[in-house]
């Protein structure tokens, strides 16, 4: 019974979050590991082989930057970020070191458990051997083969630019894409003017899929850190 | 390491204004030279040229930082009065009792100038910094306050139901806990105002603006907006085209949310809400606009500083977000080199509205 469960493992040095955490966790059906410390999570990462982990970014005996660098080095097990509201920088390396996605704390269970399951979910289909067949979230659909954007059946001219911003995002849906991730995936080299133009296609894609502030059916903004398909709920 | 870069922040400015220092004092000193020379030309009158340097030396006091360069500009004139305009003229001389006895009096003179003007600067600094000193350990005591009440209703309900977990229904349990969610909900807003203030409060009050686009900005506020207003419709009113203004998003964030909560909070009656953004010229400009019971004549002139004057009043236990709400947009906009503003509507109703500069776009293809 208990052997397919997800496997999580926190890495959280504050007792208090980490007990409601491992809580919400297994109430929910999950197996639920914990560590206190970096050192200890690296080691159980390894040992545990983990389905997901849950990290603190502010750990005391190792930058939670540095742990994700290290895990990346030998897994590609999903990592979402536990981060406080000030250190956007701290999110957006951790984002481009590989974690999956990020919750600011302080955070509502429920926003945690749909992130966990996005994040579960999405770690799967993702392959990276090549996009075909169909993309589809809510009434937006992507057919790779015929490199065509439908949004309620209805065909949208993207330019080339716009529409491999789309797919590259919908390659990674759920996940946050960060402005630096999705410039080297476009342009593969970046200058000063890249995040502006990124931002020019983005407006340009939000129009052309019907988007209105406060209701973005299909890609959320992340300001500041950059942008998420959502993934097929 | 934030306190590495404040220090390598204050280094290079120093740096800078050394060298703006040094352009001042060559600028004033050699203008006042060729003036001089006009004069003795023209005049043939010695007695101006000693006011001359002393009104030079008097002027590079004031735009410079420091005595050093008072004292610097007060030798050069010296030698500069010693060496062109005393006899004999373009030479050197100190030995002529009357040329000696002038070149000291100048020096003297020039320096306690230069001293005096730069005594004062230094003093209007230290109040400066003493007032905002003040006003901060003012906000500190009132916060402190105000946090009070709402731990007390936590730790209270919390004890209850722990202590009296058999004796209580699931619904007072409940009932209990809703408050606990509730109270720290505020709890949390207080804190993210609070973060807000500290962010500004570096040594200029100059946040680090990024441009942000602002449909982007937009949406964020409103996907937050409705996740803890799920009731409240807002009205969005904002140009088509692509506008992107430098700013500390985080901060604006701010204001926006607190403007349109401080809407559904305390204007009574309200049935709709709008936020609004339209340019005018190189700017851009932010409007809430409620239809709600609109503030009183009185309040108006102190909306925006009245979380501390209304601390005089003894606490009546009401949570009131809405003054330092409204404290923290006025301190973010003024960080931005903006001003806050509030206007009753004659047709009821409040408009909260602020401008901030927008980013030129140039007509580059961004394929």
């Amino acid at each position: 019974m208990s052997s397919n469960k997800y496997r999580i493992l926190i890495i959280e040095d504050e007792l208090n979050i980490r007990s409601f955490v491992k809580t919400i966790l297994e109430t929910n059906g999950y197996q639920v590991l914990t560590s206190g410390t970096g050192k200890q999570g690296e080691w159980m990462v390894t040992s545990h082989c983990p389905d997901l982990i849950i990290l603190d970014l502010g750990l005391p005996d190792m930058d939670g930057v540095e742990l994700i660098k290290k895990i990346r080095k030998f897994s590609g097990v999903p990592i979402i970020v536990l981060s406080a509201r000030t250190d956007e920088n701290d999110k957006v390396s951790a984002l481009d070191l590989g974690a999956n996605d990020y919750v600011t704390k302080p955070f509502g269970t429920a926003e945690l458990l749909a992130r966990v399951r996005a994040t579960l979910r999405n770690s799967h289909h993702s392959t990276g051997n090549g996009l075909y067949g169909k993309f589809v979230v809510k009434d937006m659909e992507i057919d790779y083969d015929r490199r065509i954007v439908l949004v309620k059946h209805q065909e949208i001219k993207l330019t080339q630019t716009e529409y491999n911003i789309v797919t590259l995002l919908s390659e990674h849906a759920g996940r946050v894409l960060t402005y630096a991730f999705i410039i080297h995936a476009i342009w593969g080299t970046a200058d000063s003017g890249s995040i502006k133009k990124l931002q020019v296609n983005m407006a340009n894609i939000r129009k052309k899929l019907g988007s209105k502030p406060g209701d973005n059916q299909y890609i959320s903004n992340e300001l500041g850190v950059g942008y998420r398909m959502y993934g097929n709920e | 390491m934030s306190h590495w870069l404040k220090r390598i922040e204050k280094k290079s400015k120093h740096s800078k204004s050394w060298k703006k220092d040094i352009l001042y004092l060559t600028l004033i000193l050699s203008a006042s030279f060729l003036l001089s020379l006009q004069i003795q030309t023209l005049f043939h009158a010695q007695s101006l040229i000693s006011t001359i340097f002393v009104l030079a030396v008097f002027l590079i006091s004031l735009v410079t930082q420091g005595y050093i360069w008072g004292i610097v500009s007060s030798l050069i004139s010296m030698m500069a009065v010693n060496y062109a305009f005393t006899f004999p003229y373009f030479t050197f001389n100190f030995t002529i009792p009357e040329n000696l006895f002038s070149a000291i009096v100048m020096l003297f003179v020039t320096s306690m100038t230069s001293t005096l003007t730069t005594k004062i600067k230094e003093q209007e600094k230290i109040k400066l910094e003493s007032e905002k000193e003040k006003m901060r350990a003012n906000l500190l005591r009132a916060i402190s306050h105000d946090l009070r009440t709402p731990l007390t209703t936590i730790y209270g309900s919390c004890s209850a139901i722990i202590e009296n977990y058999d004796l209580l229904s699931k619904d007072q349990q409940l009932k209990l806990l809703e408050e606990v969610r509730e109270d720290s909900q505020w709890l949390i807003r207080m804190v993210e105002n609070l973060l807000s203030v500290t962010r500004i409060d570096g040594e200029k009050v100059n946040v680090i603006k990024t441009p942000t686009v602002l449909e982007e900005l937009i949406d964020t506020v409103l996907v937050k907006f409705q996740k803890r207003y799920p009731n409240q419709e807002v009205t969005v009113d904002i140009p088509d085209e692509f506008i992107s203004i430098p700013m500390d998003a985080v901060l604006i964030e701010q204001v926006l949310m607190n403007l349109l909560e401080n809407a559904v909070q305390h204007a009574k009656g309200m049935t709709q809400l709008t936020l609004k953004v339209f340019t005018s010229g190189t700017k851009a400009i932010f409007e809430v606009t409620d239809d709600g019971c609109g503030i009183p004549k009185e309040q108006m002139s102190h909306l925006f500083t009245g979380y501390l004057e209304k601390r005089n009043t003894p606490a009546d236990g009401q949570k009131n977000s809405m003054g330092i709400g409204l404290s923290v947009c006025a301190a973010i906009l003024k960080a931005h080199g903006g001003e806050i503003y509030a206007e009753n509507q004659k047709s009821g109703g409040v408009t909260f509205g602020f401008s901030l500069e927008k980013e030129e776009i140039d007509g580059k293809n961004y394929e």
